[in-house]
């Protein structure tokens, strides 16, 4: 069969299935088809079905999703006549029709998503010659240490590959700056990192104004470089040795290729993942798209630059003259210039960098509004969906990605939507007790269960709520702003390398608890209402329960909004490296047991616990992966402890020349398997009923903690840790 | 987030349910004990008369209406029903029982009067009677001639029978169709809660209300236009006796079928009935005519003179009764023929071209108006369907009005349609009031009244089920059930009301979409509802009645009548002598059950047996006892209180959904042979032919005498409205009609394609076979789910 033939009979078929859907039958009809589709869903979700089996049971799904759509439209909107009803119900509608658009959407990006490529490190013949582009703004000299230090320890012909630091934290325009405080930094800046540069073999560029970001900095770097390839790493992604190995060869495959995407690997937790202690057992919010939906976007070529680790091709490149930088997402927009010239992309989803994500809840809600702002310029500026030289995929995979971005509006109507009835008591959603059993809650059930079938191991269920709730209550205002003034926004660097060494309230956490106030309070009415008007219980049940819900997620929202302090200012890493110990000129057969980018924990063997102490010097000594010979590294101890033939020595790193960089960034990065290894230790679905269940526990402790957290900063004594807490939220900020 | 409450489709509701079987009490109990000692009147009244709005309460102007007419004394002797008085006196209730019951209650129906009539009429009397618990002072009765109140009074007469007279303005009555309205506004001696409203009832005695015609106006001959007016007897009946004194000829059977199709057509009345005989009836009374058909010289032995000419042309003409004295109609010629072209000319009138189609149900003799009939999308306006804006100060307010289905109407399972109401509310009214939609008596929607503090209703729109429709004219009637504080403190004296609680517009709407539209067979409702398929135009009818005899030529008259004038055309009817000469088409069977063909037996599920067995008190009794048993022993057990929440999820879910294992099937079974019990007097049934098309209905009995007053009985409108299913049984006791449920339908497609109507169709046939829904939707999406996987494949990359 043909492809025109498949079309068609698809077509036949859909045609079918929407008239089947569309005609009006009546509710006992609906409700046995519910309970069917229902039980067959369940039955292959339970028999693990996957390839074939995967779209039926999504088709299933989709037919009580249109079933919900159709009795939705036509029988439950209020009568415009009553317009107090009306308006609200219509936004209720509008919000609705748009997750039901965005499942679709979805539906169709990741339906079938390309199965993961296999690795091609043995394979590569063809070694062009590649740029490494580490764009800077504000980082530290020790972090960009280490990235620049593992970018120039990939493996790769030394001759063809050249690291550059572009600096934006030093341009001319910062040094000649007429506050006299940022000059001076700027120029020590520019020092520091000339030096080091220097001393880790990396050129060191910077420029005279800071235009255009993010891309204009990009740009600078083209200009002064000749490479055919492009590597592009933030300041805190560090590539594991066989980055360029893994990517560089679609280069050669296809001529047409302008980009290999990898994933972005985050060894510290994001605030929600760290104030609920997920980040060991949940799969990050980012897998589901790395995980997913790039590998669904992959498929209709439509993996999208996602601004680092990625390889691109200048040839590519220059037809776009550079970066894109319309938008504050200049990397997605690049990727939509070149899709539409007709160049291709390949996504590799396998970890090869690993990097930091903002620690604090503030700067998190700063990166996403970023995010969301600029998807909204590109959906503004350059319209995906009618965008020329765009396959028909490719523009839905963009809208797909674009559209995303207006959650906060369903989300916050769906918030509210409960209030309008048991506060006002007005009746926004016309249907009976019967309806809502055969079509609503079947329609939630079957919901539910394709996003799990669709993302099951990479998002547990209730995780995406929660995710978009702690989102929309900031990210409402930075969407309807940027609709209001799509030219406004401008780029502003996410702070990393915060920490959070203090327990302490977030300093945007105030609405939070304004909401869940509100929330609570609806839960009384309906109690009350419930007994208090027994003729209409049914509804106010439904009703009621609708806003537990939402008073559930935001309860867990508000742990998400209460930062945990932490011990440790860094992230460490498991490893299992064999080394030697070497203190007073003795050495010991050791193992790394863990690192971070400050130290390192060493299990010992024989040593005497007695000769070791605080604050004394040692080396470890180890075969770094990019070289034969052993090398040695100088640490301090930080502490001892052990039994037996054992002792676990804690020391930190006392780094003093650019190759101890080098072999830090070695320890930590230079094995990419660690990462996938960490990853699918963290993949497992729970299932919709288990994975309810640990929610609820989880949103009950968290709302408990975040009152607890609200409760002390209320006291007079916790004034201190909060203005400590206000200050340091000042000094993020600040520093973007 | 308005959850218009389970538009509840209760189980136990049978399709023809009556209209009080939702009532919570059965008022019969309570008439038994009334002071009065009459009997109790079981059964629904047969008026369900245009319960109609009030209108802003019209001033008495005309100085001859008597408001307080005195009520007559119970126990005096009423007056003497009219025997020979039928020029003076014209019965006008056309049922048995005329009851306006609840607060608020209208009764409208029409009457057809002669020129002379209207200008002779001069007084409405009436006997009533009413509840005990009817406070007087504040109930009132009124009575109404098109649309003009001719007097009103208390309601006062719980001992007995009373009567009033009302005298009639001259000139308000009209030439032709006048309307008569009879309107009860009641309240409760002490009682305000809701429940005590069902304890309100008047009821207007058939027997002693009729119009007073001044007998010296009352002189002229009468003419063909007095079959109209023919009215009714006592109980609301109207009877034609055809008198055909060489009936043994069959080629009299046609025209005679012809004559009374085209008499019953005239007359419409809701109660008719044909007795055929071969002599002059003995006495003559009200609501009857007589008409004598034959040849000239037939007639002469009956007939001592005829109407002049009848030997040289066909004539028909009104001649005194040599028996009775009455005016009888002859219809005479030189021959046959000439017999048959004046039959030709009576019907002509009354017959309607097959391309015509009918705007509305002549319904108008028993509801106050003729009944749109819709086909299709509609929107009327409360005002067009007859109803007024009203006003009400009670408890539980009531009216309704009929809409008119067409036979073919397929949209029982999955159809909706919409009441925009236009209503208000007083501040008064707690939540927890509700207004309610019947259709045919069911209950259909509650809409609960949630808001305090009064509110406006501007076209609100109520979704209510289809369930209940069914072919012919549908009562849908509004409730609304109102309380206010003032009725739980209840108060003396507060029972009367004061202010207006709540007012209908009449600018409300009744909204249908496009219904599936397909015919069903077998289907008696179809039948009872328009005649259909026997009143089809352009098509005959096969009618075999094996043996031509006064009972079963009877109970063959009334039968077509009655479909001729539910179908608004006669039928066209080819004498057949057996089943055997009748072709694929449709077919009627008359006669005795041992008369009626074996194939038609069989075609129709009677069983063989029955031939041998029904009538002769060889069956045993039904045996449903035991069934009975186990549910009094199951309602007697279930009620232990930690159960109830489970009892009471399992009811809202039995009354929501209404479910049943045999809902989930795919093929219906086969349809068992039936054998009518021995207390079925008549049975109709339907089935179809054996060669696949046509649709045959059988018309039988025990005996021929059983036959006849068991159509008589059949041919009562309040009977001929609860026909259904495939078979339906007349026999005795307080419900006497019982039918039984179409297991395996054909369709008969009636209309031209067209996709819409049959994915209406479609929706229809998957909401009653409800597991073949599932089963298509699961497969499809199972295709779907193949195909994408398929389309996937083939596009995007790792192809």
């Amino acid at each position: 069969m043909n492809r025109i033939g498949t079309v068609a009979v698809w077509a036949v078929v859909t045609l079918c299935v929407i008239t089947l859907i569309t005609l009006p039958i009546n509710m006992q009809t609906q409700l046995i088809a519910s309970i069917t589709i229902v039980a067959l869903m369940a039955i292959i979700k339970i028999l693990k079905g996957e390839g074939i089996w995967r779209l039926i049971a999504l088709a299933l799904g989709t037919a009580i999703v249109l079933r919900y759509v159709y009795w939705r439209s036509t029988s439950t909107l209020p009568p415009v006549s009553q317009l107090e009803n009306f308006i609200p119900g219509f936004l209720l509608y509008l919000a609705e029709m748009y997750s039901v658009g965005m499942l679709a959407l979805s539906l169709f990006v990741v339906s079938m998503p390309l199965s993961p490529r296999t690795g091609r490190t043995g394979e590569l013949k063809f070694f062009p010659k590649v740029d490494v582009f580490v764009p800077s703004y504000n980082e530290d000299e020790a972090l960009l240490a280490n990235t620049l230090a593992a970018a120039k320890a990939m493996d790769y012909p030394a001759d063809k590959l050249q690291v550059w630091l572009l600096d934006d934290g030093s341009t001319e325009q910062k040094r000649n700056s007429h506050k006299v405080l940022e000059a001076q930094a700027a120029l020590a800046r520019h020092d520091t990192l000339r030096q080091l540069c220097e001393d880790l073999g990396v050129r060191y560029l910077t420029r005279a104004r800071n235009e255009h970001a993010k891309a204009g900095n990009l740009n600078n770097g083209l200009a002064h470089s000749d490479g055919e390839l492009v590597a592009v790493f933030d300041a805190d992604h560090a590539p594991a040795r066989d980055f360029l190995r893994e990517t560089v060869g679609y280069f050669d495959d296809d001529p047409k290729l302008f980009l290999v995407q990898t994933p972005h690997f985050f060894l510290n937790p994001d605030p929600l993942e760290r104030n609920l202690q997920t980040f060991e057992k949940m799969p990050s919010e980012n897998e589901m798209f790395y995980g997913v939906i790039q590998r669904g976007l992959d498929k209709w070529n439509a993996a999208f630059f996602c601004g680092s680790a990625a390889v691109l091709s200048r040839r590519a490149l220059k037809e776009t003259d550079g970066f894109s930088g319309v938008s504050i997402t200049e990397d997605c927009e690049t990727a939509i210039a070149l899709h539409s010239l007709g160049w291709n992309s390949v996504y590799v989803d396998k970890p090869l960098i690993a990097g930091l994500q903002p620690a604090t809840f503030a700067s998190f809600i700063g990166q996403r509004s970023r995010w969301a702002q600029g998807m909204i310029q590109i959906l503004r500026f350059r319209f995906p969906l009618f965008k020329r030289g765009l396959s028909i995929p490719q523009r839905l995979c963009y809208m797909s990605s674009t559209l995303f971005w207006f959650f906060p509006f369903p989300r916050t109507m769906f918030l509210i939507a409960p209030l309008f009835y048991l506060f006002f008591d007005l009746q926004i959603f016309t249907a009976s007790g019967g309806e809502f059993l055969g079509y609503t809650l079947a329609y939630m059930l079957v919901n539910m269960m394709m996003q799990n079938y669709l993302y099951g191991t990479f998002r547990w269920p209730w995780i995406s709520e929660l995710y978009e709730y702690v989102q929309s209550v900031h990210l409402l205002p930075a969407v309807v702003s940027v609709m209001l003034n799509p030219r406004k926004p401008t780029f502003k660097v996410t702070a990393k390398d915060e920490t959070v060494l203090v327990s302490r309230l977030s300093e945007i956490s105030r609405p939070f608890f304004v909401i869940f106030g509100v929330l609570l309070v609806a839960l009384l009415v309906s109690i009350y209402r419930f007994y208090a008007e027994p003729f209409k219980a049914d509804v106010t049940l439904v009703v009621g329960g609708w806003n537990l819900l939402n008073l559930i997620i935001a309860g867990c929202a508000l742990g998400v909004v209460s930062e945990r302090g932490e011990k440790s200012a860094s992230r460490r890493v498991r490893v299992s490296r064999r080394c030697d110990f070497v203190t007073d000129g003795r050495s010991f057969p050791a193992t790394i047991e863990n690192v971070s980018a400050n130290g390192a924990r060493v299990q010992v063997y024989g040593i005497d616990r007695q000769n070791v102490g605080f604050d004394m010097d040692a080396v470890i000594r180890f075969v770094p992966y990019g070289g034969d010979e052993p090398e040695e590294l100088p640490v301090l101890v930080r502490n001892v402890e052990g039994h037996g033939d054992l002792t676990a020595i804690g020391c930190r790193f006392t780094p003093c020349v650019a190759r101890h960089h080098s072999l830090v960034a070695d320890l930590i990065f230079a094995n990419s398997n660690q990462w996938s290894d960490f990853q699918l230790a963290r993949r497992g679905n729970p299932g919709i009923l288990f994975g309810t269940l640990w929610f609820l526990r989880v949103a009950l402790y968290q709302t408990s903690r975040g009152l607890v957290y609200l409760l002390r900063s209320a006291k007079p004594g916790a004034g201190v840790v909060k203005a400590g807490a206000a200050n340091s939220g000042v000094a993020s900020e600040a520093t973007r | 987030m308005k959850v218009i409450l389970a538009a509840a489709l209760i189980a136990s509701c049978a399709l023809s349910a009556p209209l009080y079987a939702q009532q919570p009490f059965d008022m019969s109990g309570e008439r038994s004990q009334d002071a009065t000692g009459n009997p109790p009147q079981p059964g629904p009244p047969p008026v369900e008369g245009q319960p109609s709005a009030v209108q802003p309460p019209a001033p008495v102007e005309s100085p001859q209406a008597s408001p307080a007419a005195p009520p007559a004394i119970p126990g005096s002797p009423p007056p003497q029903p009219a025997n020979a008085a039928a020029g003076q006196r014209m019965f006008v209730i056309p049922s048995d029982r005329l009851s306006l019951a609840g607060e608020f209650a209208n009764r409208e129906w029409t009457v057809y009067l002669t020129p002379e009539q209207a200008e002779a009429a001069s007084k409405l009397n009436f006997g009533y009677r009413n509840s005990i618990y009817v406070a007087p002072e504040a109930s009132t009765l009124s009575v109404f001639i098109n649309d003009t109140l001719i007097g009103e009074g208390p309601i006062q007469s719980p001992g007995g029978v009373s009567d009033r007279s009302f005298e009639i303005p001259y000139g308000l009555m009209r030439p032709g169709t006048n309307k008569i309205g009879f309107r009860a506004t009641q309240r409760h001696r002490t009682d305000c809660t809701v429940q005590s409203t069902y304890e309100l009832w008047s009821d207007v005695v058939p027997e002693r209300t009729y119009l007073e015609f001044d007998a010296a106006k009352m002189t002229a001959q009468p003419t063909l236009d007095d079959i109209r007016a023919i009215g009714v007897n006592a109980l609301g009946q109207t009877r034609f006796n055809i008198v055909v004194p060489k009936l043994e000829q069959s080629a009299t059977t046609t025209p005679l079928l012809r004559l009374s199709q085209a008499l019953g057509m005239l007359a419409a009345m809701p109660n008719q009935m044909f007795e055929v005989s071969t002599s002059l009836p003995a006495k003559a009374g009200a609501g009857e005519l007589t008409v004598v058909v034959g040849t000239a010289a037939e007639l002469e032995g009956i007939l001592p003179r005829l109407p002049d000419g009848a030997r040289s042309g066909g004539i028909a003409a009104f001649i005194e009764s040599p028996v009775t004295g009455a005016q009888i109609l002859v219809l005479t010629g030189p021959n046959w023929q000439s017999v048959e072209s004046v039959v030709e000319n009576i019907l002509a009138p009354v017959d309607r071209p097959e391309n015509v189609t009918r705007a509305v149900l002549a319904t108008q003799r028993w509801t106050g108006m003729n009944t749109p009939l819709l086909t299709g999308s509609a929107r009327l306006p409360f005002s067009a369907l007859g109803l007024k804006s009203a006003e009400f100060s009670g408890r539980r307010f009531r009216t309704g009005f009929y809409v008119g289905i067409p036979s073919d109407f397929y949209g029982d399972a999955y159809g909706e349609a919409r009441i925009l109401l236009d209503a208000a509310y007083s501040r008064d009214v707690l939540p927890g009031s509700h207004i309610d939609v019947y259709v045919n008596g069911s209950i259909a929607s509650t809409v609960p009244i949630t808001r305090a503090g009064g509110d406006v209703l501007r076209h609100l729109p109520i979704r209510f089920t289809m369930r209940h429709f069914r072919p012919g004219a549908n009562l849908i009637e509004i409730e609304a059930v109102l309380q206010t504080r003032a009725d739980q403190v209840c108060s003396p004296g507060t029972t009367a009301g004061g202010e207006s609680r709540f007012a209908l517009f009449d600018t409300s709407e009744f909204r249908v979409g496009d219904f599936a539209r397909i015919a069903q067979l077998p289907n008696l409702a179809a039948v009872a509802g328009t005649g259909f398929p026997y009143g089809r135009g352009g098509e005959t009818v096969d009618l075999i009645v094996e043996r031509i005899d006064n009972q079963t030529l009877s109970a063959t008259a009334t039968l077509l009548s009655q479909l001729a004038v539910m179908a608004g055309r006669p039928i066209r009817t080819v004498p057949k002598a057996s089943a055997v000469a009748t072709g694929g088409g449709n077919a009627i069977f008359v006669g005795p059950i041992s008369q009626i063909p074996p194939v038609a037996l069989a075609q129709t599920h009677l069983s063989e047996e029955t031939a041998k067995i029904w009538g002769t008190s060889a069956q045993g009794a039904p045996a449903d006892a035991n069934a009975d048993m186990l549910d009094e022993w199951r309602q007697k057990t279930s009620s232990s209180s930690w159960q109830k929440p489970f009892v009471a999820v399992s009811d809202w879910l039995d009354r929501t959904f209404d479910i049943s294992l045999g809902s989930l099937r795919f093929r219906p079974g086969d349809e068992a042979m039936f054998v009518p019990p021995d207390t079925a007097n008549v049975v109709m049934a339907q089935g179809i032919g054996p060669s696949g098309g046509g649709a045959w209905l059988v018309l039988t009995a025990p005996t021929p005498e059983k036959l006849q007053s068991g159509a008589a009985a059949l041919a009562r409108n309040a009977n001929w409205e609860l026909l259904s299913g495939s078979l339906t049984l007349f026999g005795i006791g307080e419900n006497p009609m019982e039918s039984r449920p179409v297991t395996r339908v054909t369709f008969l497609p009636t209309q031209p394609f067209s996709f819409w109507n049959y994915r209406l169709i479609a929706a229809n046939w998957l909401s009653t076979n409800i597991l073949s829904y599932a089963v298509l939707l699961a497969c499809l999406s199972v295709l779907l789910g193949l195909v994408t996987f398929s389309l996937l494949g083939r596009f995007g990359k790792g192809r």
